[in-house]
């Protein structure tokens, strides 16, 4: 009632400035379509103007946002208000709370062919393991260990296969130049904490049934956080967060010499710390098995049409486009720089980053490395739990206390607010 | 029996008490000149920020200058096809017309609230200001909820709108329209016949130009700074104000490096015209204009 | 008519016009603020239902709940916890800031004071750098890495200091507001100044008062109405405080992300997705903040108000 109300008092006060030409651009329906695209990744719409250039009758007008969170924030809003872009690029986490609102349209018809494009592990992130197809991936961010090499040779250390080596190798810098880290344990970057649970095998979420498991605060993941507590605790790690202009100048100076990454790191460290290329070398993760050697996933993100929008048929078109046509897959890579997750276009890398001249076989060795990744089921309030993440360890690590307590109070946080919005949790 | 004494002092004053004086006389000017600094410091620090590339800009002393102030300049005209301008044009857009419009409604209101007593005057003029208490965070999603209903969000009208009613703007128009608008001029030209519209138009409004830049100018700032509702209410980066394309420079997310020169620098160009206002409407900004309305 | 107006002062008033000189704020204060005002406490009594996994289509609705989302926020433990820390930031924050503004509007207002146009351009720039960008240059100020006051007290072989450890980050923050909101205030009780007749000054000049106690005997009394004013405006600030925080979060581990009761609201809406309970939690905000300012006016009889009730 007071609603309907709202909307009429509103609508006749604006309804005004709509008179004046001010409003919606609706599209005459035989001209040519435009497509509305909110993306992050540096340089996309270069790549866009290939298919600009190739398709008069599809017009694809891409339009830069802020990363990740907010513009599923921005996505939630504007779907809500009924007008949200055509296309966006959405993180896998993001997928699930965006399906579960609604906002994303199924495009199994137009996109389903693609699935051969793509490992089984990245396509069931957008399928979310039903039938329907949500996205189509773009790129993925399997993780992998990046140091100095020349520090590493300068203080004779050697390059860590398993965490027990790796904690070993963080001592041992400290013993030797007791400025420097091997790395740090970040309480702002709950998608890499993420990963390194992922390798360790623990899975958050998982449908059983008509009901969600959560288990955020399983064995595999209390073995990660009781490890890095252990090393928080020694002080042989660093724990200010990553991402600061602190850290940047950690990497550029050499306080930092080691960083648990993902493949699209060389363009984090080229744009953070450019006076040290050449410097850096790539190896797989320590591992807690070696012998059955694991990575996880940090990063990644996807292509994905709106429910609202009102021409899926040429935005799933683009979508597709964009992340198999071998032209326009090559060209995110030079542009964007980013790990395309189409397995064709993996192998078909063969320079390595402009940042590591030093290691020919780069993505070589990276593909070796993605074949390795663990899957992973995302819920529908990843942002709940990563909010979460960064509160409990952001206090933990302040307290100098154990990382432990935080899980507890991820599972909670988590499991609470499906329980409030209404959806069925077990165990 | 003080005022004796007082005057005594006043008339001849002892040359001890000169020379306190004068020691205190220099105490208030170093003061202020400290406030100064402290306020320009983290500008200094823009400025020199400025100068570095990104590796000077995390592996040198804080003041040193560096050496790319022209080649930063250089790439964030030229980052994606000069995008950096629009976002300025939007701004001083934004800001400018919005604080217009503002200052205009303000000046009415404010002056209709002073100088009349009409019935539901008090509940308009507390119910203006009640609506600083709801905070911006909170309104944004309705606000965009609402002008999603009738297909405003997404366009330049949405940022506006709502920038055009300003409670404090209101609130500080009403209290120079008191103080600088005399009862006897307004009477008088009543007298003459002037209507009502003629007495705000060319006498009332033209009192209160000074208190009007002020409104102008805070306003003008607000808007320039207000980041949430072009956050929420703008899709089109095309349509993007300065702040909230160089948040889209700064958050790129993880896999991307944020562009953190480009921010500094464009953070310098953008608080240019600020200043250049600021001096600008310093001419007009002599406050004692009112106090000699008062007297005339 | 104008013959009636003649004959008197307050009764012969126009009966139209007032009207329709606050019409085009009313109206446009009706849709933008009042509008979604109540669309929020709308809001706040309704909450989204999921069936099962919650991933088809229309698996959520809304559904009307009364009073429960206020009673989850009264009873949410860490909004209390943020209320309070609100309370321990302003009551550094507040004082700071309007005694500094005082001082220096009072500066400004002696004829005697030096460089007075620039020290007011200097001391007003700060309000002119957007949030964003002030969180980010203070950023750069504080981290202990590249901070130049810890190059400074290195160089001094002083121990650093780290202003955003867990109680650091209180002057922090309230550091980052005073900046950017002292000249604000210094420019408005200026104003209120100068709208003082000169000849009271004059008047206690010549009875023999010193500057001094020019200003605080006459001048701060009269500024009083201004005071209460930009105090209010303050504390308004303050409880809302919000993008600082949110902005300088990502660099500590000493700021939670629902550090203050609107970095809660803002949580809930866009990191939950949940508009509901922040609609609720915005409107307990709102009710409090307005509570506060009743009794502010209150206790110093509306001066502020101009005798406004």
């Amino acid at each position: 009632m007071r609603l309907d109300f709202a909307k009429k008092a509103v609508a006749l006060g604006l309804g005004l400035a709509l008179l004046a030409g001010c409003g919606g651009t609706e599209q005459a329906p035989d001209g040519p379509v435009e497509l509305s695209f909110w993306a992050w990744a540096p340089d996309i719409d270069k790549v866009v103007d290939k298919w600009n250039a190739d398709h008069p009758d599809v017009k694809v007008v891409v339009s830069k946002q802020a990363q990740g969170d907010d513009l599923v924030t921005k996505l939630l809003t504007s779907a809500k208000g009924g007008n949200p872009p055509d296309l966006a690029q959405v993180e896998f986490q993001a997928l699930p709370t965006l399906v579960s609102n609604d906002v994303l349209a199924d495009i199994s018809e137009g996109a389903g062919a693609a699935r051969d494009k793509f490992a089984p592990g990245i396509w069931d992130q957008v399928t979310l393991g039903g039938s329907g197809v949500y996205a189509v991936p773009q790129d993925s961010g399997p993780m992998m260990f990046y140091y100095r090499a020349d520090l590493f040779e300068q203080y004779g250390l050697k390059v860590p296969t398993t965490w027990d080596e790796y904690a070993q190798t963080a001592r041992d810098l400290r013993a030797k130049a007791s400025d420097k880290f091997l790395g740090t344990f970040s309480s702002n970057d709950p998608g890499w904490f993420a990963g390194l649970v992922q390798q360790a095998g623990g899975s958050w979420w998982s449908v059983d049934g008509d009901a969600w498991k959560v288990s955020v605060d399983d064995a595999a993941t209390r073995k990660v956080a009781g490890y890095w507590s252990g090393l928080v605790a020694e002080g042989v790690v660093d724990k200010s967060p990553m991402y600061t202009p602190e850290w940047n100048k950690a990497l550029n100076d050499g306080t930092q010499i080691g960083w648990l990454s993902a493949v699209w790191a060389p363009g984090v460290l080229k744009g953070n710390a450019e006076s040290t290329s050449g410097k850096w070398a790539m190896a797989p993760m320590p591992q807690w098995d070696a012998s059955a050697p694991r990575t996880g996933n940090w990063g990644g993100s996807t292509t994905a049409v709106t429910s609202g929008s009102k021409k899926q048929k040429a935005a799933t078109e683009f979508a597709v486009w964009l992340n198999t046509d071998p032209t326009a897959v090559e060209a995110l890579v030079t542009e964007s720089a980013i790990y395309p997750a189409a397995t064709s276009a993996q192998e078909a890398l063969t320079k390595p980053p402009a940042f590591f001249p030093n290691q020919p076989d780069f993505y070589t060795q990276a593909a070796k490395i993605a074949a390795t990744s663990s899957g992973f089921t995302w819920g529908p309030n990843v942002n709940v739990t990563y909010t979460a993440y960064k509160n409990a360890m952001g206090e933990a690590i302040t307290a100098g206390a154990d990382l432990a307590p935080a899980l507890t109070k991820m599972q909670t946080a988590t499991v609470d607010d499906m329980k409030a919005n209404g959806f069925t949790v077990s165990g | 029996m003080s005022a004796v004494l007082v005057e005594d002092r006043a008339v001849t004053p002892t040359p001890r008490a000169r020379s306190v004086a004068s020691a205190l006389g220099a105490l208030p000017t170093f003061v202020l000149l400290l406030g100064a600094a402290y306020c320009l410091f983290p500008v200094a620090w823009v400025l020199v920020a400025a100068t570095k590339n990104s590796g000077q800009l995390f592996s040198t002393t804080t003041f040193s200058l560096g050496s790319s102030l022209f080649a930063n300049l250089a790439e964030l005209f030229g980052y994606r096809d000069g995008l950096f301008w629009q976002w300025v044009a939007n701004s001083a857009l934004y800001a400018g017309v919005g604080a217009l419009l503002s200052a205009a409604l303000s000046g009415v209101t404010g002056y209709a609230l002073a100088k009349y007593s009409f019935r539901g005057r008090a509940l308009i003029f507390n119910a203006l200001i009640a609506g600083v208490l709801v905070p911006g965070v909170v309104l944004a999603i309705p606000q965009y909820l609402l002008m999603s209903k009738v297909g405003l969000t997404d366009t330049y009208l949405s940022v506006l709108l709502p920038s055009v009613v300003s409670p404090y703007g209101i609130y500080l128009a009403r209290i120079y329209a008191a103080a600088a608008v005399p009862e006897d001029v307004v009477e008088a030209a009543r007298t003459d016949g002037a209507s009502e519209v003629r007495i705000l138009g060319s006498i009332a409004l033209p009192m209160m130009v000074p208190g009007l830049v002020t409104v102008f100018l805070f306003q003008f700032v607000s808007i320039w700074n207000n980041f949430m509702l072009p956050f929420i209410m703008l899709g089109d980066d095309e349509k993007f104000p300065v702040t909230l394309g160089l948040y889209t420079l700064l958050n790129q997310g993880n896999t991307t490096p944020a562009l953190y020169t480009l921010v500094v620098t464009g953070s310098l160009v953008s608080v240019l015209p600020l200043i250049a206002l600021f001096l600008t409407l310093q001419r007009y900004w002599r406050i004692d204009l009112l106090s000699g309305a008062v007297k005339a | 008519m104008t013959s009636i107006r003649m004959s008197g002062r307050g009764g012969a008033a126009p009966k139209v016009a007032p009207y329709a000189f606050v019409a085009p704020a009313v109206v446009l204060f009706v849709l933008l603020f009042a509008l979604p005002i109540g669309y929020t406490v709308y809001l706040s009594l309704f909450r989204t239902e999921v069936k099962g996994l919650g991933l088809g289509r229309g698996s959520r609705s809304e559904v009307f709940v009364g009073l429960d989302n206020y009673v989850r926020a009264i009873t949410d433990a860490e909004l209390g916890a943020g209320a309070l820390r609100v309370l321990g930031y302003g009551a550094i924050l507040v004082p700071t800031m309007l005694g500094l503004a005082l001082v220096f509007a009072l500066l400004l207002d002696e004829d005697r004071v030096r460089a007075r146009g620039f020290s007011r351009i200097a001391i007003f720039l700060p309000y002119a750098i957007p949030g964003v960008i002030a969180s980010l240059l203070w950023g750069f100020l504080y981290l202990p890495a590249t901070s130049p006051f810890n190059q400074l007290l290195a160089e001094l072989s002083l121990p650093g200091v780290n202003l955003l450890s867990p109680t650091g980050i209180y002057f922090a923050l309230a550091n980052i507001a005073v900046w950017g909101g002292v000249g604000y205030n210094m420019v408005v009780l200026y104003t209120a100044l100068r709208s003082i007749p000169r000849d009271l000054y004059e008047a206690a000049r010549i009875d023999g008062c010193s500057p001094w106690q020019v200003a605080v005997r006459i001048k701060i009394p009269l500024l009083a109405p201004a005071l209460v004013l930009t105090s209010l405006f303050s504390i308004i600030a303050t409880l809302q405080v919000f993008a600082e925080p949110m902005t300088l979060a990502p660099l500590t581990n000493s700021l939670s992300r629902t550090w203050t009761p609107l970095m809660k609201v803002y949580q809930d809406a866009f990191g939950r997705g949940d508009i509901y309970s922040a609609a609720a939690t915005s409107v307990l905000i709102a009710v409090v903040m307005f509570a506060i300012s009743f009794s502010l006016l209150r206790v110093t009889r509306s001066r502020a108000f101009g005798g406004e009730r």
